[in-house]
């Protein structure tokens, strides 16, 4: 077994870092702690490998920014899952490879789960603080209510957490620790390369891209290979 | 009575929760309401039942961008101020919604964030320690947001009617209109990065053809490829590690 334990301690501290980040991601206050690259860094942090989770939080900028959230478009809640992903991938070593791909694909799985609660929340915040002609209870209720609204997500991202963390621990540790010579195919780096390459293309594209900005997207890869030379 | 300075304070730091209770209903009116109050307290300081009035109609449905939402909270106030009638104010309210969206998801959801985004994970690929590089973005990033919050508060006040000729004079649009190829490089970089740092096995030269790879899969992979698809392709990865 590789990697560092996850006790009672470890796990308390993870829910209430994880309601901080869901917090950030749509309610307050929006500095993006939330993103991928930084979340997946402070769950690697927790657990002692900041570098494990903020290799999990890269990966999963690429795959999860294919749902940019525009207007009332849903989109993969980014905030607890990539600190869910960061804090398995550090807890199950962070050093074989494949281990980020199982927390890039625990990342995916969560960042819905999370797009799920939040639509379940939604539907309870309308009976706090709306109603179609105007709050009537005045600017001191109103700012109770919504304190209160604020509270509830916090609550749902930290729960969140708690449920996802150790099931994405057993997962990420389980494919990590598989004896290095056991059989397996070859194709897998060719796979998680296409599926890369695939989520970068369509996160360029829901990024505003157009037919004339694939030069642009090309160049960048060509820019990306002559540097892997570079430093290889 | 005109705010002051502390109102405006107060009333872009709530604005920084005015999506804490977006609802499929209202979306950020309530939030618009509470960001407004300290502004609304002031200019009817002496009509406590007009105050309460003015809480009550911009708590009603609205929506922006966050990020450009103290433009609305900055032009609102002023109409208050300048003593608009309710109607005018619902009228006006009514025609920032879609403009600050628009603008707002352009310039930092599809620009600013993915280009502070990229370039730290570049940075972070590249050699730079994880707490730097996510300290690197969270710096850069929220130079532009605060930037962008203070600026648009200080528009819609000083602007007041004229906020729509203010935003189209702001070099905004021409920002993210530089964003777009830029993001396109970075990303471009970063997947033949990560491309590159996969195991060289396999039947491709992975540390040769990333940016084959990534042109490639630009262009061919379809708009709207299935996400299950996308996540059942990286879970089979992981499960068939030799």
């Amino acid at each position: 077994m590789t990697g560092v334990e996850l006790t009672a301690a470890d796990w308390a501290l993870a829910c209430l870092l994880g309601a901080a980040i869901g917090l950030d991601e749509v309610s307050w206050p929006q500095a993006m702690w939330s993103r991928p690259l930084v979340a997946g860094t402070l769950g690697g942090t927790l657990f002692g490998a900041p570098a494990a989770g903020c290799l999990a939080g890269v990966w999963l900028e690429l795959v999860l920014s294919r749902h940019p959230p525009f207007g009332g478009a849903r989109h993969p809640e980014t905030g607890p899952a990539s600190f869910t992903a960061g804090a398995a991938y550090a807890v199950a070593g962070g050093g074989a490879p494949v281990g980020v791909v199982a927390a890039v694909a625990v990342g995916w799985a969560a960042g819905w789960t999370g797009a799920y609660s939040v639509t379940l929340l939604r539907r309870v915040t309308p009976r706090l603080v709306s109603r179609p002609d105007g709050f009537r209870g005045g600017a001191a209720a109103l700012a109770r209510r919504h304190r209160l609204a604020l509270a509830l997500d916090g609550l749902r991202a930290g729960l969140l957490v708690a449920a996802l963390l150790v099931p994405s621990v057993l997962f990420v540790r389980l494919v990590s620790t598989q004896p290095t010579g056991a059989p397996g195919p070859a194709w897998w780096p060719v796979a998680a390369g296409l599926g890369l390459a695939g989520a970068a293309g369509v996160a360029a594209r829901g990024l505003g891209a157009r037919a004339r900005h694939w030069p642009a997207l090309t160049a960048g890869g060509v820019l990306g290979t002559l540097l892997v030379r570079w430093l290889s | 009575m005109r705010p002051r300075r502390r109102d405006f304070a107060r009333a872009i730091l709530r604005s920084f929760s005015i999506q804490g209770s977006w609802n499929e209903r209202t979306m950020t009116g309530p939030g618009l309401a509470h960001a407004l109050a300290p502004l609304l307290a002031r200019i009817h300081t002496d009509d406590p039942a007009a105050f309460r009035q003015a809480v009550r109609r911009h708590s009603r449905a609205f929506n922006a961008h966050p990020y450009l939402a103290p433009v609305a909270i900055g032009t609102l106030a002023r109409l208050e101020f300048d003593g608009d009638d309710p109607d005018t104010v619902s009228r006006f309210r009514s025609a920032l919604r879609a403009p600050l969206g628009a603008l707002g998801d352009g310039i930092a959801w599809a620009g600013w964030r993915p280009f502070c985004a990229s370039a730290a994970a570049i940075g972070f690929v590249l050699g730079l320690d994880a707490p730097y590089a996510a300290g690197a973005f969270l710096i850069l990033y929220n130079a532009g947001h605060l930037a962008l919050r203070i600026w648009g508060l200080r528009c819609g006040w000083r602007s007041g009617r004229s906020v729509a000729a203010a935003l189209k004079r702001a070099p905004l649009r021409r920002l993210e209109r530089a964003l777009v190829p830029a993001n396109q490089v970075l990303i471009g970089a970063l997947a033949a990065l990560l491309i590159g740092q996969l195991p060289a096995t396999g039947p491709a030269p992975w540390r040769e053809g990333g940016a084959v790879i990534v042109a490639l899969m630009g262009y061919l992979v379809p708009r709207h490829i299935s996400a299950v698809a996308m996540a059942s392709l990286l879970a089979a990865c992981a499960v068939w590690l030799p």
